[in-house]
């Protein structure tokens, strides 16, 4: 029974029925409807011959069509698949080695550390529109990355070229995405116990021997949720890419969302660009699943 | 570590760091090796940056100029351009009104639902929680066409509005998964005690949690309005004219006779530093936010 004796905290264990739905059901109707309005409609237009402007209702049912122009038609889902993989790929990669080399370096700095940190901040939080935009511009023949190149006596490509674009959209990710690991995995690292480290090192173990013995093995959890927050943002990357190439010159930067963009609006066919995202969102779902299942993990192991 | 500690200190303190025996390996645990590195990469991730700043007071001559010039008498020309440009003035405008308000929208939705899922017994908390992280998830690009044919339809095209009411797919799930940690951060026995003496559980949240929260939801408040102003995609494709923000005003700088870097590189720079200026400030939460919790800052 409840009476006024009874303290308060007990009475809002009973009343939980309703209560937590006034606080969380308004949060979660709105993210719903933003999320499944769009989700019906892409599902909806993949199915049709459907032009922008034309009420989607009066549009051709086709089938599966759409889907079977991505695998066999002018649009090729493999190629954009590819530079999507690579691209995700190689920046994934090098940011992550460069990251933590980077980090364990600036675990050892004497002092500044918190300057540096301030400083790395900054690539990863400029609009992404500018940095694509002046980024373009170092990379452009007479520009800041070929006059670099040449103190060096490198050779200097055309980076507007279609074999080099996709290598500068990279490069691009590297420089404002490196940090992101930077800052992660020396937050993990300065979070270690230190315990086991001196041990090892009372024991005469080497840097190297800690390192690869007691500091990377408590760190893995942190690398694979970093490493997969990351993938994550690079299969959605649409901004920086679009803003320096679009895609072209051909379709050497046509990674999967350059595609969405492309077949809706350049080839005017939005029903091959819902397949396109259902196929995008459909991936991501998998990557999120993988996040997940490693949040939780490790969020019961610490 | 600072230089000087394994040096000075009483004997216990020493003892404590685990005695005389391994004062040269504390010692030896930082270099200035590695120091001077730690400055020359931050150094280098930074030039890009500092070579736009430098750029934006150059004149188009200068600015084209190889080797760069590093020395050369500034002007303002460029901040003078740009301020004369009546539509990027609006841009701007709309970029504050579409941050501000859409960061208010999501943090009003958030802070409740984020409390809910930190403070009751749920079976499906957990579940909640990931579902919300799944939404975070949504490539904008995959859903701005359709939002592109919805907005037409409710006559929300080309408004302030269907930016700031679309962030919030977004930003509401971002937003709980930040508050949760910082409100997980708040002692339950705080709001037991309130609870004890009557307060109900609304009072409860908003006189003891909430307050002491604040520079946490501050920080979460500031990393939403952040995303907001930097972001593109819906912003390009859902509004032409009118409503359009200052990410999508790259446009501009592609003139017929060439390209206007200067103008450009100083626009790049008014719509950064105010981020920047954010971000240092949330400096310490910025790191454990990032990475969804798993580190805390």
């Amino acid at each position: 029974m409840v009476s006024a004796l009874t303290p308060g905290w007990e009475r809002a264990r009973r009343s939980h029925q309703i209560t937590p739905f006034l606080f969380i059901g308004p949060a979660l109707l709105v993210t719903a409807i933003l999320a499944i309005a769009p989700t019906i409609q892409l599902v909806r237009a993949s199915t049709r011959a459907w032009k922008l402007g034309q009420p989607l209702a009066q549009a051709k049912d086709v089938g599966l069509l759409n889907f079977e122009r991505l695998l066999t038609g002018s649009v090729p889902l493999g190629h954009s698949l590819k530079l999507t993989l690579i691209y995700a790929g190689v920046a994934l990669v090098a940011e992550l080695l460069l990251g933590l080399g980077i980090a364990l370096l600036i675990d050892r700095a004497l002092a500044g550390r918190s300057l540096v940190v301030t400083i790395l901040l900054v690539p990863m939080i400029l609009m992404p529109a500018m940095v694509g935009m002046i980024w373009k511009l170092y990379f452009s023949q007479e520009g800041l990355v070929n006059w670099a190149l040449s103190l060096f006596h490198l050779p200097q490509p055309n980076w507007y070229s279609t074999d080099f674009a996709l290598s500068a959209v990279i490069l691009v990710d590297i420089w404002q995405w490196t940090p992101f690991f930077i800052l992660i995995l020396l937050a993990g690292l300065q979070a270690l116990p230190r315990e086991p480290v001196e041990a090892a090192e009372v024991d005469g173990a080497s840097r190297w021997q800690v390192l690869h013995s007691i500091k990377l093995p408590l760190l893995l959890p942190l690398i694979l949720i970093t490493a997969t927050l990351r993938v994550m943002d690079l299969f959605r990357s649409f901004d920086v890419v679009f803003v320096m190439f679009a895609g072209g010159p051909g379709n050497a930067t046509e990674t999967l969302p350059i595609a969405v963009y492309r077949t809706t609006i350049e080839q005017q066919r939005p029903g091959v660009g819902a397949a396109y995202s259902i196929i995008l969102i459909g991936m991501m779902l998998l990557i999120a699943w993988l996040f997940i299942t490693l949040l939780q993990r490790y969020r019961t192991e610490a | 570590m600072s230089l000087a500690q394994p040096i000075t200190g009483t004997p216990a303190t020493i003892e404590r760091r685990g005695g005389i025996a391994r004062l040269g390996r504390a010692r030896r645990d930082g270099s200035l090796l590695a120091t001077i590195l730690a400055f020359a990469i931050a150094a280098a991730f930074a030039l890009p940056y500092l070579y736009m700043l430098l750029s934006s007071f150059k004149t188009p001559v200068d600015n084209i100029a190889l080797p760069p010039k590093l020395v050369f008498t500034p002007t303002l020309d460029n901040y003078r351009a740009i301020t004369e440009n009546d539509a990027l003035f609006r841009f701007l405008r709309n970029t504050i009104v579409v941050a501000v308000g859409s960061t208010a929208l999501a943090m009003l939705f958030a802070v409740p639902a984020a409390y809910g899922l930190v403070r009751f017994r749920l079976r499906w908390r957990e579940g909640i929680a990931y579902l919300f992280l799944v939404m975070q998830l949504i490539p904008a690009i995959a859903v701005v066409f359709p939002y592109f044919d919805l907005a037409r339809r409710l006559h929300l095209f080309d408004t302030v509005w269907v930016l700031i009411v679309t962030y919030t797919l977004w930003n509401i799930p971002w937003g709980i998964w930040l508050v949760r940690g910082f409100i997980q951060d708040v002692p339950r026995e705080l709001e037991e005690s309130s609870m004890v003496d009557g307060t109900s559980r609304l009072g409860a949240m908003l006189r003891v949690t909430l307050p002491l929260a604040a520079p946490g939801l501050t920080a979460a408040a500031i990393l939403l309005f952040i995303g907001a102003w930097n972001e593109f995609t819906l912003a390009f494709f859902l509004t032409t004219r009118e409503a359009r923000t200052y990410p999508t005003s790259i446009g501009f700088f592609l003139t017929h006779s060439g390209i206007l870097w200067g103008e450009m590189f100083a626009t790049a720079l008014i719509g950064t530093l105010p981020v920047v200026i954010f971000a240092i400030l949330v400096r310490k939460t910025f790191v454990s936010s990032l990475s969804f919790g798993a580190v805390k800052g």
